[in-house]
């Protein structure tokens, strides 16, 4: 495994323990709880946060540990998952608005076909929507013949 | 003794109560409220025993605050 960069993460053989810290810039709260929740039927996670704009996560084993490499490779785990969890955090931000949409048309599908009042009262003076590529055009419109000068459009 | 204090910002209130009942009997629990942590002190007279179980609560607190949503 590659080195940890110094700073970031203390260990204590002694005490089954590793101190990571974790800057919640890069990491939001919700990314932690997501690995937190992955980790907490192997280990002992406690979540601090020391100062502002960041946090503090310290793994205990379970049992005893032999040596600080254990905790390195748990620690490491850890880390991937935080990684991962942050990134799906990530794409959800970026795709809410989306999968609001979505959720709401199904809601809405899901309420039933809507009442002969609803229709009565529904306004149609609008356009349906906007087509600047003319996807909405029949293909005689988009690309038939026009009728010329000199043809006989009979 | 040991300590435990949870963030608020990280730790709901309400989870931590409902992990101090589940713990009550396997320990001896004091409660106290700061500005920013809910503080648990842990005592047993069998010192591994009260890390253990200090620990436990500590994840069952985590994992319940977790299942609601966050602290908040």
């Amino acid at each position: 495994m590659s080195d940890i960069p110094q700073g970031l993460v203390s260990f204590d053989v002694g005490k089954a323990a590793v101190t990571m810290n974790v800057d919640a810039d890069v990491y939001p709260l919700q990314a932690l709880y997501g690995a937190a929740f992955i980790f907490i039927d192997r280990c002992y996670v406690f979540i601090d946060k020391p100062a502002q704009g960041q946090f503090r996560v310290t793994l205990g084993a379970r049992g005893t540990v032999e040596d600080e490499e254990a905790l390195r490779r748990l620690v490491g785990e850890f880390a991937n998952e935080l990684l991962t969890c942050a990134w799906r955090h990530q794409i959800t931000q970026d795709n809410r608005m989306l999968i609001e949409a979505v959720t709401m048309q199904a809601i809405g599908g899901a309420a039933g076909s809507p009442s002969l009042d609803d229709l009565a009262n529904f306004d149609f003076s609008d356009d349906a929507f906007e087509d600047p590529l003319g996807i909405a055009q029949s293909w005689e419109e988009k690309h038939g013949k026009k009728a010329g000068a000199g043809e006989d459009a009979t | 003794m040991i300590e435990l204090r949870f963030h608020r910002d990280i730790y709901a209130g309400e989870s931590v109560d409902e992990a101090l009942k589940v713990f009550e009997r396997f320990a001896t629990w004091e409660r106290e409220q700061t500005d920013d942590a809910w503080v648990v002190r842990c005592t047993h007279d069998d010192a591994a025993r009260e890390k253990k179980v200090a620990n436990e609560l500590a994840n069952y607190a985590l994992g319940l605050t977790i299942r609601r949503g966050g602290a908040t």
